[in-house]
């Protein structure tokens, strides 16, 4: 066990804060102070850049899904990751695909999203019909007018040729309002 | 100069530092050892975060240790106790003065690179990032997207929270409880590799 000539450590929101470059030139001067003497803090430090890590490597493996942003997609393009896109106008649809070699796949769903609160979204698959997995409160950017959607690339590029219905609905209280419907009509690589 | 608190004065790392200080030059090479032990891995974390980079943090860490030793051999550093002051300062000045002292780590390292005693360090164990993933799966899609947009390339919060439509504060608090259970779930299970 380490030894820690530190009186108190400090709040994982701090070193965090600190490693992100969120902290003023006093606090970050603190924090290096403390880092210098304290290995408990040290190997919180570590730990959560081990987090950190993991989770970049779980995205880059395409194991992870999420909702992002635009200007994130475009980081990750300006990077050189092979990004492959579908835009998908309001009650669209899309025959698609995805390469071996593709790193991201990116589905823009665009929608009326003014006014808004909370947005749900509700996907059907037609390998398993009837059964239906709701994602509650999907971040969304009301001035974008579309919620950028990243499925699990590694696992749609083991998926069989189907069907895929995303719904968007927003949710006000206690009352649901069908925003839109798209339907990905997927076909395994290569498309023949 | 500030006067050092009692528990500074015996903390590990004073006590090996006074060790060296008070032997013949390189005559404590166990000692030396011991210093690294303690001391490199903290000089790393500082290289991590202010160089962003390994390679350039490993080489700071080693500058900055062989540096540290010289002095305590050679007598400059007066008040060993302190050693964990110095070791700051010369990551400070290694940072700011990179160019300036390119020179000099090369001559350090020429002149004591077979000479540095370099122990075992520390490094946190690799997550396996399939529980990772499993644990990130269970997150609300809010706090999923947050973290992943966060760590993927270290976002501060005001450029996620520009980017979602949030508040700088909406993305912290959302990002504390999404790292809280992300940490929880990966720490109950056996997710880590060497």
């Amino acid at each position: 066990m380490s030894a820690t000539m530190a009186a108190g450590h400090l709040p994982i929101e701090t070193l965090l804060a600190w490693w992100l470059h969120e902290t003023d030139a006093a606090e970050t001067d603190a924090v290096d102070e403390h880092l210098l003497r304290c290995d408990a803090c040290g190997e919180t430090l570590d730990a959560l850049v081990g987090l950190a890590d993991g989770v970049r490597a779980a995205f880059k493996a395409g194991l992870v899904g999420a909702i992002a942003s635009g200007d994130f997609i475009a980081r990750l393009a300006s990077r050189g990751h092979r990004v492959r896109e579908y835009r998908l106008p309001c009650n669209g649809g899309v025959d698609c695909t995805v390469a071996p070699d593709d790193e991201l796949l990116v589905s823009r769903l665009q929608a009326p999203l003014a006014g808004v609160e909370r947005l749900d979204a509700v996907l059907e698959f037609s390998f398993a019909p009837g059964v239906r997995h709701r994602i509650e409160d999907v971040p969304f950017d009301v001035g974008a007018g579309e919620v950028i959607y990243l499925p699990k690339i590694a696992e749609v590029k083991r998926a069989p040729t189907h069907t895929h219905v995303v719904t968007l609905v927003a949710v006000a209280g206690g009352a649901e309002r069908e925003l839109g419907t798209y339907t990905f009509r997927h076909r395994p690589w290569p498309v023949a | 100069m500030e006067a050092l608190d009692a528990s500074a004065a015996e903390a590990p790392e004073a006590l090996v530092a006074r060790r060296i200080a008070a032997a013949a030059p390189g005559a404590a090479r166990d000692a030396e050892a011991e210093l690294y032990r303690l001391l490199a891995p903290r000089a790393r974390r500082y290289g991590m975060r202010h160089l962003r980079n390994g390679d350039a943090a490993a080489d700071l860490m080693q500058h900055v240790m062989a540096l540290t030793i010289e002095q305590l051999r050679s007598g400059a550093l007066r008040e060993p106790e302190r050693v964990a002051s110095f070791v700051l300062g010369a990551c400070r000045m290694t940072v700011i003065e990179q160019r300036r002292l390119e020179r000099r780590r090369g001559d350090l390292l020429e002149r004591y690179a077979d000479d540095l005693p370099i122990a075992d360090i520390h490094v946190a164990p690799r997550l396996d990032h399939r529980r990772v993933a499993d644990c990130l799966d269970r997150l609300p899609e809010r706090e999923r997207s947050v973290l992943v947009m966060t760590f993927y390339d270290d976002a501060p919060a005001d450029a996620i929270a520009g980017e979602m439509g949030l508040s700088a504060g909406n993305v912290r608090v959302i990002r504390h409880r999404g790292l809280d259970k992300l940490r929880r779930c990966v720490d109950g299970g056996a997710g880590v590799t060497s």
